[in-house]
């Protein structure tokens, strides 16, 4: 029997198609077994795939919006994946690239809307206690300073750093204006010839 | 389903605090009776232990060093994990707000009047509770550098809306400080 779970969210809709995974003692209204998915994002083609797509999917595009939560909205997916979305003129692109040969990869731009209907989706996938699918979800983590730097406009950055070194050497010209002390002039002897007695 | 990711346990930095009452102030300016929301909402999570009332929310919203009125306690991590829980919730009750106003599909007029409204009504906030001595206070009143800062608050909330965007906000408020 085919199970059917939609999660929608105003311009995307995401729809995994399963059957239960019976031998592994879950209910029969679960999906164990993923036999596909589709995705529709508003007024853009509606996109079908496997596990393992949908597994790229949420490997690229939550910790895309977890940066962006953060300021940073750093590219994800490698060359070798079937997923990637990054950052165009103030937008979002999420690219797929086809498995077939000599297939241009499928380039969908979304606005911040629309990625965040595509992350509440994913979220609610990811609560429904009817999806018992093997799926790796993302842990959020804190991120490093070296990955946040690029945030701050460089005349921010290197201010600090350049105030200090300009405090520096201002000190350093005052303090080599001032006058050396003078080496103490040599003392009188104070040791006074004994007189002999006669 | 996957387990909860696991968050490393330490509290809040000073500017993870600004930042989750700034979103926490957004939320009020989005929702005239957002003030009032935050108490029924901690209520219905069970989250009275941790607030018990409407005074005790206010005086752990007020660790933020941004407050003109700021308490010098440190906020426990639990009480932390608690405002950012009501923080999801609320984002995920002011979504399609939140979505409207990200859309670019959204007649553009239609949408400058929504930000006007909402920047204007998180200013009046900011100057009545916040010590506009500090950069921070300075830097979202700016006419320049103020409307930026004012979308990336509604994106983070439109981001972390809901129970599964805590760890993912949470994750944020603990980055290392620049």
């Amino acid at each position: 029997m085919k199970l059917t779970s939609r999660y929608e969210q105003t311009s995307c809709r995401l729809v995994l198609e399963g059957l239960p995974d019976l031998s592994a003692g879950q209910s029969s209204q679960t999906i164990g077994i993923l036999t596909g998915f589709s995705l529709a994002l508003a007024g853009k083609t509606e996109l079908e795939g496997q596990r393992d797509h949908l597994q790229a999917l949420l490997n690229v595009v939550l910790p895309y919006a977890r940066g962006l939560i953060s300021g940073v909205a750093r590219p994800q997916g490698a060359e070798d994946v079937p997923v990637a979305i990054r950052p165009v003129d103030g937008q979002h692109e999420l690219e797929l690239r086809s498995s077939q040969p000599n297939t241009p990869p499928l380039r969908l731009p979304l606005d911040d809307a629309e990625l965040s209907d595509l992350v509440r989706c994913l979220d609610r996938l990811q609560l429904d206690p009817q999806v018992a699918v093997p799926l790796q979800w993302p842990a959020p983590q804190p991120l490093r300073r070296s990955e946040l730097r690029h945030r701050l406009p460089l005349a921010r950055r290197v201010a600090a750093p350049l105030t200090g070194i300009a405090a520096l050497l201002v000190a350093g010209v005052l303090a080599s204006l001032l006058p050396t002390p003078k080496p103490p002039a040599s003392a009188p002897a104070a040791v006074s010839t004994p007189s002999r007695g006669g | 389903m996957a387990d909860a990711p696991v968050q490393p346990q330490r509290p809040l930095s000073r500017r993870g605090l600004e930042r989750l009452d700034l979103l926490l102030l957004s939320a009020e300016a989005l929702d005239l009776n957002g003030g009032e929301a935050m108490v029924w909402l901690s209520e219905e999570m069970g989250l009275t232990d941790l607030f018990p009332n409407r005074v005790e929310l206010w005086k752990r919203r007020c660790s933020n060093p941004l407050r003109r009125t700021t308490r010098r306690d440190r906020i426990t991590e639990a009480e932390a994990d608690g405002l950012i829980r009501i923080l999801n919730a609320l984002a995920d009750r002011l979504y399609p707000m939140l979505r409207s106003l990200l859309s670019s599909a959204e007649p553009p007029q239609l949408s400058e009047q929504r930000w006007a409204l909402f920047r204007g009504r998180l200013q009046e906030l900011l100057k009545e509770r916040f010590n506009p001595r500090r950069s921070g206070v300075q830097r979202l009143l700016d006419p320049q550098e103020g409307p930026q800062l004012c979308r990336e608050l509604i994106q983070t909330m439109a981001l972390s809306a809901g129970p599964v965007g805590f760890t993912r906000l949470k994750a944020s408020l603990m980055d290392a400080a620049v």
